[in-house]
């Protein structure tokens, strides 16, 4: 028999408790620390425009957003492309049918956000248009809007957004006003109702947020000129890239859905983990 | 020795030999089940220790500041006091968001391991006579445990947390004739005002906190005193306990467990991210966040606020609103049938008797199917507090996930209490359910028949198959009064006789041997090996699995 067999197995336990709680705290610690340096730099999708305390005054130094309507160039390519994959449901020039809406002066914007996320051609039009892999190059997408916009003009151009004038603290106070309530604070998403839901904004770019906010692409309201300043969108489309890949600190994120992964990790792992060391301990009943 | 002087300095002027004797002595028994309270109780210290480190940070003010700090997308904003100095708790002070998300994990694992604890107390029926008391309390604990901790919760004054106060307001608004009279003046005046942060503040870190304890000590001093119940076992009755004794056995499993709690907890808080306030951002009453829930033990009231049907009814001319039913009705039902449970059954099942002994799930039938069958329903409503989550997660429709909820929040009780039903009846016919299984040694002889034995038990099988060994009449008598018996050798040659149990009768009290009138115990010099006073008597370095034995 061993000296720490020798010993009661209430000790023993003690002391196994004892060295797991030691390496567990400093495991704990060691991998916390570094997340609390306050030095951590947040991501600005344009490092060089320096620090995101961006002052008001400076949207007017220069455009936030300039928006550009493809070249005209690109129609015969787009009226070739129109017609193969989009005029069965939209009709050639683009005015609609008993099965798709009139495209007509809903402007760039409109198209190359539904083509370019993927959403048209689409393969169920009986349930919200799910974003997906671009079925065209840039250039086929930017020819296609430009067929639609030579059919009828107007409609928003297609936003190039200047991430480094816009600011990022403007960007989250906007985005908590008027984006949180569908797409939640953190930008995962969430159903709404009867299979309509707010996608989740990861994996979006900034022309992409500034084209939806300009446009309102299906249960989305449409936030035009009058509703929000260029400086505005961009800035939110800023704090929507932010929230990408946002300063994260306190260990393993669950998915930024709230308190619902939080409440199974503490009973699954918390409670769960305590009652496997408790069954360690206090064992069965004897017989 | 030095010790001994001390301990009979303080023993001569305070007698605490006796009592701390038999305290020491203590009879705790031993199930897996009986830590889940420890857990409870652990976590508690945990949330006491955590929490006063973040009150030396937090500030409880409502006050409007414009925050300037290393989180840069909240850089400029107005923001409330509270919810800037728990950015700097996050962000700014050493370890401060190690401890906040500690302090947050014990609170869900404190409240969940009440929860399990009122269900292994429940299923047992260990809240029968004589302990309806501490039932009551525990179910005073339970409640007072939510409520803290949905206080807590609300304290960052963060957009999330802060749409649950709105919701609360409401729920207590809607309180019939009263409501509005009584939500402004818990709010101070009409919603959000500046008085409800401070005010959940001192509710938070004094008032309830302070009652917890006060009931704690309550709920563990009846416990003591009851002495804990027991399963069914091998010398074990309605009139003794069967276990480890206090010291040194079971303080240093409870002392090594609160260890573990505490390093669990620890690791959850520096190692999985919890209430990331920073990405929420201040709470704005005009802005709202979608996928709000509340922290998982509001989540059955959140659900039942969500499977509600848009009813309105109206009773004397008025109309009583909606939310009130399961949101005030729901809960107060709940609690009050929780807390009379025990009368409640008393009433059904006549029996006015006193039971030490836990009984076993499988043989009541009734009680365990209709526990499983309310747990259920609770277990329907709390998963539908996460309606949009699963709907977008599973990506289905709301709505269908909103019928599923409501039709299994009927249906799934009466089945499942059904089927609970059956396995019980089921089990009860099979004596051997459960058992532990007895490693059976086949063997086979020339004429090719097949027989079986039982094998010997492996050596560091610390639940060997046998019966305890009776401890005889004046050892137990001895071993009551704070004498050691037997010397060291007999002790390691009873080690491996005994199973671990230690039977003392409650029965066999008996008076104690005084010597002098300093309450002091002095030890019989014919027994070797062995001290009197506090620490000198008693079963020294020995836990569980050794016992008195066989008397020479």
């Amino acid at each position: 028999m061993s000296l720490f067999q020798s010993f009661p197995r209430a000790i023993r336990s003690g002391g196994a408790a004892l060295a797991v709680t030691v390496l567990v705290g400093v495991l704990g610690f060691v991998i916390f620390y570094p997340s609390q340096a306050p030095t951590a730099s947040v991501p600005v999708a344009q490092p060089s425009t320096g620090p995101s305390s961006i002052t008001f005054s400076q949207h007017a130094t220069a455009p936030a957003i300039t928006y550009h309507n493809p070249s005209k160039t690109l129609v015969p390519e787009g009226r070739t492309l129109f017609v193969e994959n989009c005029a069965s449901c939209h009709g050639v020039n683009a005015a609609g049918s008993s099965r798709a809406p009139n495209l007509q002066g809903l402007g760039a914007a409109t198209i190359d956000f539904w083509v370019y996320t993927g959403r048209m051609p689409l393969a169920d039009p009986t349930v919200q248009a799910i974003e997906g892999h671009p079925r065209f190059t840039r250039q086929q997408t930017l020819a296609i809007a430009a067929y639609v916009v030579s059919r009828a003009p107007g409609g928003p151009a297609i936003p190039d957004v200047n991430l480094g004038v816009a600011s990022l603290s403007e960007g989250q106070s906007l985005f908590s006003t008027n984006c949180a309530a569908c797409h939640t604070i953190t930008g995962v998403g969430d159903a709404l109702a009867n299979n309509v839901y707010a996608p989740s904004l990861y994996g979006v770019g900034s022309t992409q947020i500034a084209e939806a906010m300009r446009t309102g692409p299906g249960n989305m309201p449409r936030f035009g000129p009058g509703t929000l300043s260029n400086f505005q969108v961009a800035s939110i489309a800023k704090y929507v890239l932010y929230l990408q890949k946002p300063q994260d600190p306190g260990g393993l994120s669950l998915g930024h859905v709230g308190p619902v992964t939080e409440g199974f990790v503490g009973i699954l792992l918390g409670l769960g983990g305590l009652m496997l060391f408790g069954f360690w301990i206090g064992g069965r009943a004897a017989r | 020795m030095m010790t001994q002087k001390v301990t009979d300095w303080v023993d001569e002027r305070l007698g605490i030999a006796k009592g701390g004797r038999s305290s020491l002595n203590k009879i705790f028994p031993d199930h897996w089940s009986f830590m889940l309270g420890e857990i409870a109780l652990y976590s508690f210290i945990v949330l006491l220790f955590t929490g006063t480190f973040l009150t030396l940070f937090f500030v409880p003010s409502s006050h409007l500041i414009t925050y300037h700090g290393p989180y840069k997308p909240l850089d400029g904003q107005k923001v409330s006091e509270a919810f800037a100095s728990t950015l700097r708790l996050s962000f700014s002070v050493r370890a401060g968001l190690v401890m906040r998300q500690m302090h947050h994990w014990a609170a869900n694992v404190f409240i969940a391991a009440i929860v399990v604890h009122v269900c292994r107390i429940f299923f047992t029926g260990s809240f029968r006579k004589p302990r309806e008391l501490n039932w009551i309390i525990g179910t005073l604990l339970l409640i007072l445990a939510i409520v803290n901790g949905f206080i807590g919760y609300s304290l960052p004054d963060d957009l999330i947390s802060g749409t649950g106060i709105r919701i609360a307001f409401s729920i207590v608004e809607s309180v019939p004739l009263v409501g509005s009279y009584l939500a402004f003046f818990l709010f101070g005046g009409n919603f959000p005002g500046n008085s409800i942060i401070p005010r959940f503040y001192t509710i938070h870190v004094l008032l309830v906190p302070a009652l917890i304890v006060a009931l704690l000590a309550a709920h563990l001093g009846i416990m003591y005193h009851q002495k804990h119940t027991q399963y069914p076992g091998p010398k074990r009755t309605n009139r003794n306990v069967v276990g480890t004794v206090l010291w040194p056995g079971y303080a240093l499993e409870a002392g090594g467990f609160f260890f573990i709690t505490a390093g669990v907890l620890a690791a959850l808080g520096g190692l999985v991210q919890i209430n990331p306030i920073w990405l929420y951002g201040p709470y704005i009453p005009y802005k709202v966040s979608y996928a709000v829930q509340p922290d998982w033990y509001m989540g059955w009231l959140d659900g039942a606020l969500r499977l509600m049907p848009s009813w309105e009814i109206v009773a004397f001319g008025h109309m009583i609103p909606n939310v009130f039913f399961p949101a005030v009705l729901l809960p107060g039902i709940t609690f009050t049938a929780l807390a009379l449970w025990p009368f409640i059954e008393r009433k059904i099942t006549k029996d006015d008797r006193v039971h030490n002994i836990c009984e076993r799930p499988r043989d009541n039938s009734w009680r365990t199917s209709l526990g499983v069958g309310i747990l259920a329903f609770y277990v329907v409503l709390f998963f539908a507090s996460s309606t949009d989550v699963l709907a977008n997660t599973f990506q289905t429709s709301l709505n269908f996930v909103l019928w599923f909820f409501r039709i299994a929040l009927i249906v799934l009780p009466p089945a499942s209490a059904y089927v609970t039903y059956l396995i019980t009846k089921e089990t009860q016919k099979n004596t051997a359910a459960g058992q532990r299984k007895v490693a059976m040694i086949i063997s086979r002889d020339e004429t090719g028949n097949y027989s079986t034995v039982d094998a010997e038990p492996a050596e560091d099988d610390i639940h060997p198959a046998q019966s305890p060994v009776p401890v005889p009449e004046e050892a137990a008598y001895l071993h009551h009064n704070g004498l050691v018996v037997g010397s060291e050798e007999q002790e390691l040659v009873t080690v491996g006789d005994s199973n671990g149990s230690f039977t003392r009768s409650l029965e066999s009290e008996l008076p104690p041997q005084r010597s002098g009138g300093s309450g002091v115990f002095r030890v019989p010099r014919s027994l070797p090996g062995s001290q009197g006073g506090f620490f000198g008597g008693g079963p020294r370095r020995r836990g569980r699995g050794q016992r008195h034995g066989d008397q020479k």
